[in-house]
């Protein structure tokens, strides 16, 4: 399956029209009790944190190499053995949760939520120009193979980046945005952008078109209430959720992107670490999965652990928001 | 010899597929793969000359049987135009399909081909060739020096459009114009008779044998490409031992025995390319292929004496080529030769190889790979020594950190790994001496762009192979003041003038000479940080298979090989 | 209604060409150069002008995106920059029929499993099954192909020899069956859900109490009445998975060997291959262009109150 069906399954329409405060505490006591939706919440919690305290939670440098102890199991000094360059799998671990979790928290943000958000409502309820506009130009951006696009997003617009931000640095003296990563993950993230933003705009557009047609929009309306007072008041909060429901799957499948083009050499930059560098280092880019699982196992182990609690947990969490914000199918 | 791109492409292979162990290129799916299409990435079947120690293969001796085949993971060859090829996975298709008026043996010596002789007259300048008699191509057409006189310009002419006909080529008189589109024939080959050619070069060139060698002066049939048009290669017609039996892209490529060989017929039926790729170690143990590398994965495993597999194992020797980390000699901070020479001695490639690589790469003081003609095995290079480096740097322009321009080392990123060794370089340097590096990985095409047009300031990740075996497709074609190849300007006088010199010296122990003395001035300028050289590697053979020879070029190799019955 | 679907159908051209006109500003403009990357170490500019010149590349931006077009237009996607003297369609055509040959026994795959599973734990919401059925799908889901596929090769080609490691033989080879689990297995939770979602949401629908209350038996409640109904907003999901048939599966393709589109559309990317990369993503457009119309129209269809205008 590819990306877009996670992105692309939201929740059965909610038409039901609920004041959003209390929404929001109903909803939350609901999650509460999904047993399983809260041990996801608390996964995803624990795996974020360790990403964001990386600096302050790792035992050495994630570039540090020592060559007398390399391929080594773990140990007192090195909690998870340590790579072919005898890099600390526990530090290069960390640190490459960080990069997945600025990676898939600045996607989000920009093109799940401002973009797709602002778009979708645009697009829903003045349908029309403003619709077919915002239409056409999603269907042209997401016309492209998604994955392809990323690829050759990242491959053709990353270096210049890189090498304008460059000359910035020498001129103006401020140093480190390239070696903290901190253009690699705009750029990742500009990438990315494709694949988060058409989903959420279509699920919101879809949800206004059948909002704006309920009786309790069309008596508000009827009333003479300002258009943005509609949008914010009566639109909107009954969009939250599956908006809600969408991110949580979608952050599954930005992490799992960005896992993929780090794999093919195309994300952060070297020494910095990612969860798919390191699977990408550890098997040889797929060549030698075999023999690693067979003969290394603990190599691969560590990072393959990681994504795949995070997007098990990400999806979890979605079913069980899903069932909390739409309770007709408890 | 293979040109190429590959060799770049190499690189690739080289440092990523080292570093996954070795794994063949041509049984390399990934780096091909996910590397890419950089046709180049895959090369050749690596897989190198020189018998196997000389032991017979297998228990199941006994005299060449005829008949089964031979199967192996190949990538997809760019071309099969002879006259096109600039990549090892071409080459390795192509010299079993077509040949050329010489080759080269196991041992590197130029032997007769299609040729039973030469004289070399007017001192060196002019070439003579006698035909062998009897020959034809795969349809039975007779192949005579006419023939030759016609392949070698077509691979010429503008419209062919052969990357590398000015390189291998250009020597012979009135190909240059030939090839700017400003002659219709090359003067400077002549038809004495039939089985008689005669080549004029335009100054006494003592490797110019050498290039001929390669398949752009190979012989193709007028008929056949002229006929085919642009797909002429789905159904060539060659002087090579075999025949192309099918070519689906992406697929297989299947190759059969040609009956009309000029010599003994191959004992083959058929020699399978799997081209779709896949993991070789596990489909060789599942007897899928005949032959795959030995990855760093497994090697552990297959040096095993109990392992069954170890009972396969056969080393291939080593690839003449010599990865190394490339400086711009005119973008501070490599302008300083002492800053060089610090870099250069900061590196413990030593411990770099015994630790990361298994020692299966070979640290690299000099240019030149070993066994190479004019291999310097006394030349000492730059070794690892951390006070002098130290030394050295307080003594450069640049011994002030503050002011110290920041090095970007630039690797090719696209499926290959980053280059294990590099980070461990870049680590050494900015702990051990305090250098400020960044490593910027870009992906394929971005990189040879930007090599090409000479703006890395330092770059890694890459090997340069030998065409031919001849030191001047080292030390000349990369650090000539003015060549294409030399992409870091590199330019010191001395090794131009000696360059020239060895251009036309024809006296061969003179002519080594002067390439060791310009290698020498190189490496102590540091020009490059030199890398590694390939060792004897590890591969698995069935033990069914016969004669396989792994030879450190492209060379035709299974016109020898047969298989026992024994499955 | 009608009106509305010719116009969306006119568009989809439109739309085509932007997309190419998009591919082609990426190509010319962005870094990296198809003649070098095929020189590569051989380059020298004149070699690389002569090459260019020959491969119609000095020609302005807008010229060679009109030969093109008119080419394609006849049918005439050009030939590969890498692959010497072979068409685009040589090169693409037999790689879209493998892939989808791959992706459709996939889909076969998580339809079988994914449908009756989602029925079956929203039947039994409530009980330990359903969230059992929920959790090991998702579990599935989650697991990252650099795993699965040599987890599988591994177990059933080297330790049980069920099938070879690698290679392809068409649609009713058994070497299909390992690549395939690896892309139709994690899609079961997507197909899962979706289905249990609906049914749940037929379930609570009056008519479904009417037909129990007139006594119909369980079965025919359960498939003429629940299933059916729940099978409908599926259809929207089945329209993608329609629009990713020509899809390549890069990393399934690289581990099992499988000769599809999935690896030629990374390398053409590499190696600036644009006459085979502007086809590849043509090839999706089209594809994705016609599965949102699917979609809509299906979405009027189950939604009356939405007029598409």
């Amino acid at each position: 399956m590819s990306l877009d069906s996670i992105n692309e399954s939201p929740s059965a329409p909610n038409t039901r029209s609920v004041r959003g405060r209390n929404q929001f505490s109903l909803a939350f006591s609901r999650l509460r009790r999904k047993r399983l939706g809260m041990i996801a919440l608390t996964v995803i919690a624990i795996i974020y944190l360790a990403g964001i305290f990386a600096p302050v939670l790792d035992t050495h440098g994630y570039s540090e190499t020592n060559l007398l102890k390399t391929q080594e199991g773990p140990d007192t000094e090195n909690f998870l053995g340590t790579d072919r360059l005898g890099r600390d799998t526990y530090t290069r671990l960390l640190w490459g949760i960080q990069t997945t979790v600025i990676v898939t928290v600045a996607s989000l943000l920009t093109g799940a939520l401002l973009l797709g958000l602002t778009l979708g409502l645009v697009a829903g309820y003045f349908r029309g120009t403003a619709d077919t506009i915002i239409a056409r130009v999603g269907e042209v951006v997401s016309a492209f193979p998604d994955i392809l696009l990323i690829i050759l997003l990242a491959a053709t617009v990353r270096p210049r980046i890189l090498d304008w931000t460059r000359s910035f640095e020498d001129s103006s003296g401020i140093t480190g945005l390239v070696s903290s990563g901190f253009v690699d993950f705009i750029v990742i993230g500009i990438a990315l952008l494709p694949l988060s933003w058409f989903g959420t705009m279509r699920l919101v557009r879809g949800q206004v078109l059948q909002l704006r047609e309920a009786d309790y929009v069309e008596a508000a309306r009827a009333m003479g209430t300002s258009t943005p007072r509609i949008l914010i008041r009566h639109i909107l909060p009954n969009i939250i959720s599956p908006l809600i429901v969408t991110v949580s799957f979608g952050m599954g499948a930005v992490a799992g992107t960005e896992i993929a083009l780090s794999f093919f050499g195309l994300g952060v930059q070297p020494p910095r670490p990612s969860l798919g560098i390191m699977i990408g280092e550890a098997t040889g880019r797929g060549s030698t999965a075999v023999s690693v699982l067979t003969q290394h196992p603990e190599q691969l182990l560590a990072p393959i652990a990681v994504v795949w609690l995070l997007i098990f947990a990400w999806n979890i969490l979605g079913d069980a928001l899903t069932d909390v914000f739409n309770p007709r199918s408890r | 010899m293979r040109k190429s791109l590959f060799l770049w492409a190499v690189a690739l292979v080289s440092v990523a597929a080292v570093a996954c162990g070795g794994s063949s290129s041509s049984s390399e799916p990934t780096a091909q793969s996910t590397a890419t299409a950089v046709p180049t990435r895959a090369s050749a079947p690596d897989i190198a000359p020189e018998l196997r120690d000389g032991t017979p293969t297998g228990d199941t001796e006994g005299s060449p049987r005829a008949g089964d085949r031979f199967t192996q993971v190949y990538s997809d060859p760019p071309t099969l135009d002879p006259h096109l090829v600039v990549d090892g996975t071409s080459f390795g298709i192509v010299v079993e399909l077509f040949s050329g008026l010489v080759s080269l043996d196991e041992n590197l010596r130029i032997v007769p081909e299609l040729a039973e002789s030469w004289d070399v007259l007017e001192s060196g300048t002019v070439y003579e060739f006698k035909l062998r008699p009897d020959i034809t191509f795969s349809n039975g057409d007779p192949v005579t020096a006419q023939d030759f006189k016609w392949s070698m310009e077509r691979a010429g002419r503008p419209e062919t459009a052969s990357a590398v006909a000015e390189t291998y080529l250009g020597d012979i008189v009135g190909m240059e114009a030939l090839i700017n589109g400003e002659a219709g024939d090359v003067s400077g080959i002549q038809v004495i008779d039939e089985r008689t050619l005669r080549i004029t070069i335009d100054a006494p060139k003592a490797y110019f044998l050498a290039k001929l060698t390669y398949p752009t002066a190979y012989v193709l049939n007028r008929e056949n490409v002229e006929s085919g048009g642009r797909s002429w290669t789905d159904s060539p017609v060659g002087t090579g031992a075999f025949t192309l039996a099918e070519y689906r892209v992406g697929q297989r490529i299947r190759l059969a025995r040609n009956d009309n060989y000029w010599s003994r017929p191959a004992y083959l039926d058929e020699v399978f390319f799997n081209l779709s790729g896949g993991v070789s170690m596990a489909m060789y143990e599942n007897d899928e292929i005949d032959i795959t590398r030995v990855g760093l994965a497994d090697l552990d495993r297959v040096n095993d004496p109990t392992e069954p597999l170890n009972q396969d194992l056969v080393e291939t020797p080593a690839q003449f080529g010599v990865q190394y980390i490339g400086f711009n000699v005119d973008q501070p901070p490599f302008d300083d030769v002492k800053f060089r020479q610090a870099l250069n001695l900061a590196v413990d490639k030593e411990l770099i190889s015994s630790q990361v690589f298994a020692d299966l790469l070979e640290p690299a003081y000099g240019i030149l790979p070993p066994e190479f003609p004019g291999y310097n095995p006394e030349l000492d290079g730059l070794r690892y020594d951390l006070d002098r480096a130290k030394q050295l740097l307080s003594e450069s322009k640049y011994a002030d950190e503050s002011s110290r321009p920041r090095i970007i080392v630039t690797v090719p990123g696209s499926g290959g790994s980053p280059g294990l060794d590099v980070e461990v370089i870049a680590d050494m340097w900015s702990r051990d001496l305090g250098v400020n590096v960044e490593i910027q990985q870009v992906e394929w095409a971005t990189y040879l762009q930007d090599l090409n047009r000479k703006r890395l300031q330092a770059w890694g990740g890459v090997a340069w192979q030998a065409d031919y075996p001849d030191p001047q497709d080292f030390i000349d074609i990369l650090f000539y003041s003015d060549t294409q190849g030399n992409r870091g300007n590199y330019s010191n006088a001395t090794v131009d003038s000696l360059v020239e010199q060895a251009r036309t010296e024809q006296d061969i122990s003179k002519r080594v000479e002067l390439y060791q003395e310009a290698e020498e001035i190189i490496v102590n300028e540091a020009a490059w940080l030199p890398l590694w050289f390939d060792t004897d590697r590890k591969a698995l053979l069935k033990q069914r298979v016969q004669d396989y020879r792994f030879t450190q070029i492209a060379i035709p190799k299974f016109k020898d090989v047969w298989v026992t019955d024994a499955r | 209604m009608l009106a509305y679907m010719v116009r969306r159908l006119l568009w989809t051209p439109v739309l085509l060409v932007i997309v190419s006109i998009v591919v082609f500003i990426l190509g010319t403009y962005g870094p990296g150069d198809p003649v070098e990357v095929r020189l590569g170490q051989n380059y020298s500019p004149e070699a690389a002008e002569r090459l260019r010149e020959q491969l119609g590349l000095n020609d302005s931006i807008a010229e060679q995106w009109g030969r093109y077009v008119w080419d394609a237009l006849q049918g005439d996607f050009g030939e590969s920059f890498v692959f010497q003297g072979r068409t685009v369609g040589e090169i693409l055509g037999p790689r879209l029929w493998v892939s989808a040959q791959l992706n459709f026994a996939a889909f076969l795959i998580t339809l079988v499993f994914g449908i009756p599973l989602g029925f079956y734990a929203a039947k039994r919401q409530g009980t330990w099954s359903d969230p059992a059925v929920v959790l090991t799908t998702l579990a599935l889901f989650a697991l990252p192909v650099f795993i699965i596929a040599p987890f599988l090769i591994w177990l059933f080609a080297l330790q049980l020899d069920w099938v070879p490691v690698s290679g392809w033989g068409g649609f009713f080879d058994k070497r299909i069956i390992l690549p395939a689990v690896t892309i139709g297995v994690p899609g079961i939770a997507v197909f899962t859900r979706l289905m249990r979602a609906s049914t749940l949401d037929v379930l609570g629908q009056e008519y479904i109490r009417t037909a129990r209350s007139k006594g119909l038996s369980e079965v025919v409640v359960n498939y003429r009445h629940i299933a059916r109904n729940a099978l409908i907003p599926i259809m929207t999901i089945m329209g993608f998975t329609f629009a990713s048939l020509f899809a390549g599966s890069l990393i399934t393709e690289l581990i099992y060997g499988i000769p599809g589109v999935g690896r030629i559309s990374l390398d053409s990317i590499f190696a600036r291959d644009f006459p085979v990369i502007t086809a590849i993503v043509l090839i999706g457009a089209t594809m994705l262009v016609l599965a949102n119309l699917l979609i809509d129209f299906a979405y009027t269809v189950v939604d009356p109150r939405i007029r598409l205008q």
